[in-house]
């Protein structure tokens, strides 16, 4: 069925129809509408789940790994300083392998407060074990909640699925809601194979010492690694019940681009505008829309990026001291390829400075004119 | 790679990634983990003697029959003083109860009244368990000189133990000073012809009416049995030493109380002066009340040295007699037919301590004056008639040479009670005749467990005792007793008893209260089949069940002083 | 006097708790009051310690270890979890120490209080960040020492009252325990396992090794802490109904509380009266406020 909806009630009905059992979440700006409508499902009975109103993200996150350990499928979704807070639980929730699923609108950090969109804040958050999925329209957004459950629940890994604030979260596109029946028969039920269960006394995550707390920690890797397979079967799976496909990499008009435009989320959307009118212009660009973060799937980038002579990452975050981060794993993915292209590294809409068409022309532009970047950071729009 | 080798670390357990849980779930429990290794000190269960069981002179296990007492084995309790003192009705009645003194609930609230326990269970024990019979058959023949508590003492366990025992009693009537020196008032007559009973079906046989020296010599006796066991006991009366002793009026406090108890009424005045502070003085005095005299005890030292027992010094001024203390008699006042009018006395003041521990009494010079008495009863202590003694036996001062076991110095002849020491005690006189038969069947390890230190109030916890004061025993009020010869002091019944024996410490004995099982943070406490065990695998040696154990059951010691199985 | 107590364990010994530990003690009584239809949420504390480290534990019913100021935002995550599923008749507990109780995990615990989530609360309060060192909580008592309140600084401010704030949270059953009195706190459990809502019940659990006392006193400490009135044993149901379970007969002075522990070793006579002062008024206070519903 379809009906216009924003971002924040996509990830609504993404977690709905996923037959949430547990939700735990705090209110934050832009999230609030998530849980408000989460609110209203629980209480009309469309959704059978216990809402537990937290005090705070770090409750919430708690709540959900303590809740999904027993058992339970659990939701929750923040936003920057919400996602900060939760910072230690996030470690816990992936090194417990909890398949906790939370949405996250990309909001930038304090201070100054900010409410707008930019990707710092979970990006912060990439060495975690987290698996990260970066949206580009209302539509991918449901449906990567809905595929999200899926994937933790199979690799036992928690999943982030991120959105930009107010660009994407309170932004109303038409959305196609499929039906409960066909979530059902993507999506079983919950079943976790080691759960807290009365008939045996066991503890979990006690306290592990260097004797054992490698092993453990190299399992969580190797997960990752696996989840990169699984996370490209159930894009399939998924394509097969419900006739949309996202893989985890989007290249678009990429096979004999000179230049391709690396970006993430919603700024891809407006990035294909303006290539296909340099196209038309005669020079050859493409773009390469990044869905999957983490894990970094080396392979599939290598292969669509080494053909290129030049690569121009749009990086709408900055991890001060380095440089973009879109950017350094663009670069650790190429390196030892022997002759990689020169990979020019945009900063730019920081605190949710709007990104033209004009600043994507620019962009692009700059690329084909330099022969290799002029700086580590390429600054774009900012007053320096 | 040889000098790789020695930084080699140890093989773990789990080996390969595919051994781990996804996450640290643990599921092996620490029983793994023997903590036991990190001890210092150790406790064990170590039972240790109560100062009650160490002071009574038979070594009843008094703290076990009053633990069998709370958890209502009556019968139990009563087989259990059986074991050491034949006779609890009797002593439960007029023992002067060192345990008591002993009792550490003196040193909280107050003291057990043990001999009022034991008086119950002796009473209930003679109506509801059968009369024990001998557990063996022994062909010697053992001859016991005098029927009363040391003698009774040996006939009871020599019985039991299956030999032929026969006793001579020199008076009519079985019981010694049981029955002739104490009056009913205190141990009734029926009481001690049922404790007789006990001796009638161990097949003791008696012979009364015949008095050894008299009827029949010793020697005769040393002929014809096996085992000689002199226990006559001390009844010659001691003289004052003053003049006009022998006057009309003054009499003998043994003949006088002999006479009442042979169911007689004796010759007395009205004004009766009773001169000593033993117990036959105080019995005297109150048999004196009760035919209708108005007796005066004359004591020549103070109240705290006065050798009768505290009970019965204390029931005496209850029924109003007077004592008067620090006089001593100089002369027996006389009229012209020789009849006594008075006595006179000198005031006494205390001095020195004498030889029994005592101050002695020294006499304040010109300090005389005379008393109005119509009768004076002279208890001033008995003596020991060594007449009736075969020429090789060896004597002391003051009676027959016996050792603690009652052996003379001449084999198969013992001695025991007040023939060897003087007068002393019903309680220890029994002692001394259950140690001579233990001796005589070859028990003699089991006659005594006594130490130097019992336990001690301080290494008690009493924060598991509420303060509860000795239960009152029932007695008859004053008025009524004062006319007759009815038993003073009714006892316990099932609901006082009760009540008083909750208020035992157990002191050094494991009485099962769980304390140590419920404490210990380490479950180190084994409960099983109602016993208690310590798992060495796991204790840590904290302590907390020793502190803990309200009755000081438990010891620590170094673990470095163990010797490890 | 006898204690009876079930024999039934739920614990194995092979712990590793200090000899003489309160909390060890706690936990077994705890769990003979609740029984194995128990799951157990245990932050960063002693106990996250004691339970045994991997691939061991130490108790019969099933763990969750979690981080140290969630102890109970995760029994009640556990719970929903539970509840959502049809499994309605688990005991969830939160066991936590007092500085995952009164300081870091207080936010956590109001909150769950506030949502009246149905978990059972228990702080076992030794009275310093024992399980790192034996740091000052605020649940440390005035005067005593602890290795940031030095004997030249010994802890300025007076105990936090949790139960008093957990009483002002309306829940519906509040109390005070301790381990002299193993009869009182396994009812008390009993009691907090038939009721809906947030129970909250505060053991005062003696650590000899961070209270400087001989480990065999640990359970005299505990009497003596009641009898002086240090450490009042209570109950109070919804927030109103307060009942004083245990009144000593004869007050005992705090010096003779005091005198065994060498963390209070440095206090002078002044400083023992004032402490004497604040315990007796907070008796009386808590006296009046026991009688207070209009």
């Amino acid at each position: 069925m379809k009906k216009v909806i924003t971002g924040n009630h996509a990830v609504s009905y993404g977690a709905q129809l996923a037959r949430s059992q547990v939700i735990a979440a705090y209110p934050i700006t832009p999230q609030t509408q998530i849980v408000e409508l989460l609110s209203e499902f629980c209480a009309s009975g469309k959704l059978n789940a216990k809402f537990i109103k937290v005090e705070s993200e770090h409750s919430a996150m708690t709540a959900c790994i303590a809740a999904s350990a027993t058992g339970a499928r659990a939701f929750t979704a923040t936003s920057s300083h919400g996602l900060a807070l939760m910072h230690e639980m996030l470690h816990w929730a992936a090194a417990a392998r909890m398949p906790v699923v939370m949405a996250n609108v990309n909001r930038a950090m304090g201070p100054g407060w900010s409410v707008w969109t930019d990707q710092n804040d979970s990006l912060s958050q990439r060495d975690l074990g987290w698996i990260q999925l970066y949206c580009e329209s209302n539509q991918e957004v449901l449906d990567t909640t809905i595929q999200a459950f899926k994937i933790a629940e199979k690799v036992l890994l928690p999943v982030m699925v991120v959105l930009d604030a107010f660009v994407l979260s309170h932004t109303s596109e038409p959305v196609d809601i499929p039906e409960q029946s066909m979530v059902d028969q993507f999506l079983p039920p919950y079943q976790l194979p080691t759960k807290l269960d009365i008939s045996q006394a066991k503890a979990y995550g006690g306290l592990t010492s260097p004797d054992h707390y490698f092993e453990i920690r190299a399992k969580i890797q190797k997960a990752n690694e696996q989840a990169i397979i699984v996370i490209k079967e159930i894009d399939n799976e998924f394509n097969q019940m419900f006739s949309r496909k996202y893989g985890i990499l989007e290249p678009y008009r990429c096979e004999d681009a000179k230049v391709i435009l690396v970006t993430s989320g919603t700024i891809s959307g407006t990035a294909r505008n303006v290539i296909d009118g340099i196209r038309e212009q005669g020079r050859k660009v493409g773009l390469l829309k990044i869905k999957l973060f983490r894990p970094t799937p080396f392979e599939d980038l290598r292969s669509v990026l080494y053909k290129a002579q030049k690569i121009a990452v749009i990086d709408r975050n900055l991890s001060f001291g380095h440089s973009g981060v879109f950017a350094q794993e663009i670069k650790s993915a190429l390196y030892g390829l022997g002759a990689a292209p020169p990979i020019f590294d945009y900063v730019i809409g920081l605190g949710g400075r709007d990104v033209t068409p004009n600043d994507i022309y620019e962009i692009i532009d700059n690329t084909f004119k330099s022969e290799s970047p002029q700086e580590p950071i390429i600054w774009r729009g900012v007053r320096l | 790679m040889k000098w790789l080798e020695k930084y080699k670390p140890p093989v773990p357990v789990l080996q390969k990634e595919s051994d781990y849980p996804n996450w640290a779930i643990s599921s092996t429990s620490t029983l793994l983990n023997h903590t036991g290794t990190w001890r210092i000190f150790r406790p064990i269960y170590d039972n240790k003697i109560p100062p009650c069981n160490n002071e009574c002179p038979t070594n009843e296990k008094i703290q076990g029959y009053i633990d069998l007492v709370k958890q209502n084995k009556l019968s139990d309790a009563y087989k259990l003083i059986l074991e050491d003192n034949p006779f609890p009705s009797i002593t439960g009645r007029v023992c002067y109860h060192p345990c008591e003194s002993a009792c550490n609930r003196k040193d909280y609230d107050q003291a057990l009244s043990i001999h009022c326990v034991e008086r119950f269970v002796g009473d209930w024990g003679i109506k509801n368990v059968p009369l024990a019979k001998p557990i063996a058959k022994h062909k010697e023949t053992v001859a016991i000189v005098g029927s009363g508590p040391a003698g009774m003492a040996a006939a009871y366990y020599l019985g039991l133990a299956g030999y032929n025992v026969t006793i001579f009693e020199k008076k009519a009537k079985l019981g010694g000073m049981l029955r002739y020196g104490i009056p009913t008032y205190r141990l009734p007559k029926n009481v001690l012809n049922n404790e007789f009973k006990k001796l009638a079906a161990l097949n003791v046989k008696f012979k009364t009416n015949t008095a050894i020296g008299k009827t029949v010599t010793l020697d005769v006796l040393r002929k014809n049995f096996d085992i000689i066991i002199i226990c006559h006991g001390a009844h010659k009366n001691r003289p004052m030493g003053v003049a006009n002793e022998n006057s009309d009026g003054v009499y003998s406090g043994l003949e006088f109380l002999s006479v009442i108890n042979a169911g007689k009424k004796p010759k007395i005045g009205k004004k009766v002066a009773i001169i000593g502070g033993g117990n036959t003085a105080i019995d005297a005095a109150r048999s004196c009340l009760r035919l209708g005299s108005t007796p005066v005890i004359l004591y020549r030292r103070t109240k705290a040295e006065m050798p009768a027992v505290l009970d019965e010094i204390e029931a005496a001024e209850a029924e109003g007699i007077k004592i008067e203390f620090l006089v001593a008699p100089e002369k027996v006042v006389a009229n012209k037919k020789g009849k006594v009018i008075g006595i006179e006395c000198i005031k006494m003041k205390l001095g020195k301590p004498d030889a029994s521990g005592r101050r002695r009494p020294v006499p304040v010079p010109k300090s005389n004056f005379v008393l109005k008495f119509d009768s004076i009863i002279s208890a001033i202590g008995e003596q020991v008639d060594l007449t009736i003694l075969s020429s090789d036996v060896a004597k002391t001062e003051w009676g027959i040479k016996a050792d603690y076991l009652g052996r003379t110095n001449v084999n198969n002849v013992y001695a025991i009670g007040d023939c060897v020491t003087g007068p002393k005690t019903v309680v220890e006189a029994f002692g001394a005749g259950k140690r001579v038969a233990f001796k005589i069947s070859g028990e003699e390890h089991n006659i005594e467990h006594k130490v130097e230190r019992p336990v001690q109030f301080s290494e008690l916890n009493t924060d598991y005792f509420e303060h509860a004061d000795k239960v009152k025993v029932a007695e008859l009020p004053v008025k009524d007793r004062k006319k007759n010869f009815n038993e003073a002091h009714l006892g316990y019944n099932k609901i006082s008893v009760k009540d008083e024996v909750e208020r035992c410490f157990s002191c050094g004995i494991c009485n099962k209260c769980d304390n140590c099982f419920v404490v210990c943070p380490d479950l180190s406490v084994i409960k099983q089949n109602g016993d208690y065990e310590f798992d060495y695998d796991f204790c840590k040696g904290c302590g907390v069940c020793a502190r803990e154990c309200p009755r000081y059951a438990i010891t620590m010691k170094e673990e470095s002083k163990v010797e490890t199985e | 006097m006898r204690f009876t107590v079930s024999e039934k364990e739920l614990m194995y010994p092979g712990h590793v708790a200090c000899p003489g530990c309160g909390g060890a003690l706690a936990m077994r009584l705890a769990l003979k009051a609740l029984g194995e239809k128990t799951m157990i949420c245990l932050p960063a504390c002693c106990w996250t310690i004691i339970d045994g480290p991997f691939p061991m534990h130490s108790l019969h019913v099933p763990v969750l270890h979690t981080a140290f100021e969630t102890a109970a935002i995760a029994a009640s995550g556990v719970k929903a979890g539970l509840d959502i599923q049809g499994k309605t008749d688990i005991t969830v507990m939160a066991w936590a120490g007092d500085g995952g109780t009164l300081d870091i995990g207080i936010q956590a615990l109001s909150g769950a209080a506030e949502r009246n989530d149905d978990i059972i609360y228990t702080c076992y309060d030794n009275e310093a960040y024992m399980n790192t060192g034996i740091q000052r909580s605020s649940a440390t008592p005035k005067g005593a020492w602890t290795t940031t309140t030095p004997e030249k600084t010994p802890k300025f401010e007076p105990k936090k009252n949790i139960t008093e704030i957990m009483i002002a949270h309306r829940i519906p059953y509040v109390a005070t325990a301790t381990l002299a009195y193993p009869e009182d706190l396994i009812n008390k459990f009993k009691k907090a396992k038939e009721i809906k809502g947030t129970k909250f019940i505060h053991i005062f659990a003696p650590c000899p090794t961070g209270w400087k006392m001989a480990p065999d006193l640990m359970i005299k400490i505990c009497r003596l802490a009641v009898e002086s009135n240090i450490f009042p044993i209570y109950e109070c149901e919804n927030g109103i109904d307060y009942k004083i379970n245990i009144t000593p007969k004869n007050q005992i002075p705090v010096v003779n509380y005091l005198k065994l522990q060498g963390r209070f070793s440095h206090l002078t006579v002044k400083e023992i009266e004032q402490i004497q002062k604040s315990v007796d008024f907070e008796w009386a206070l808590l006296n009046k406020r026991s009688k207070c519903n209009p």
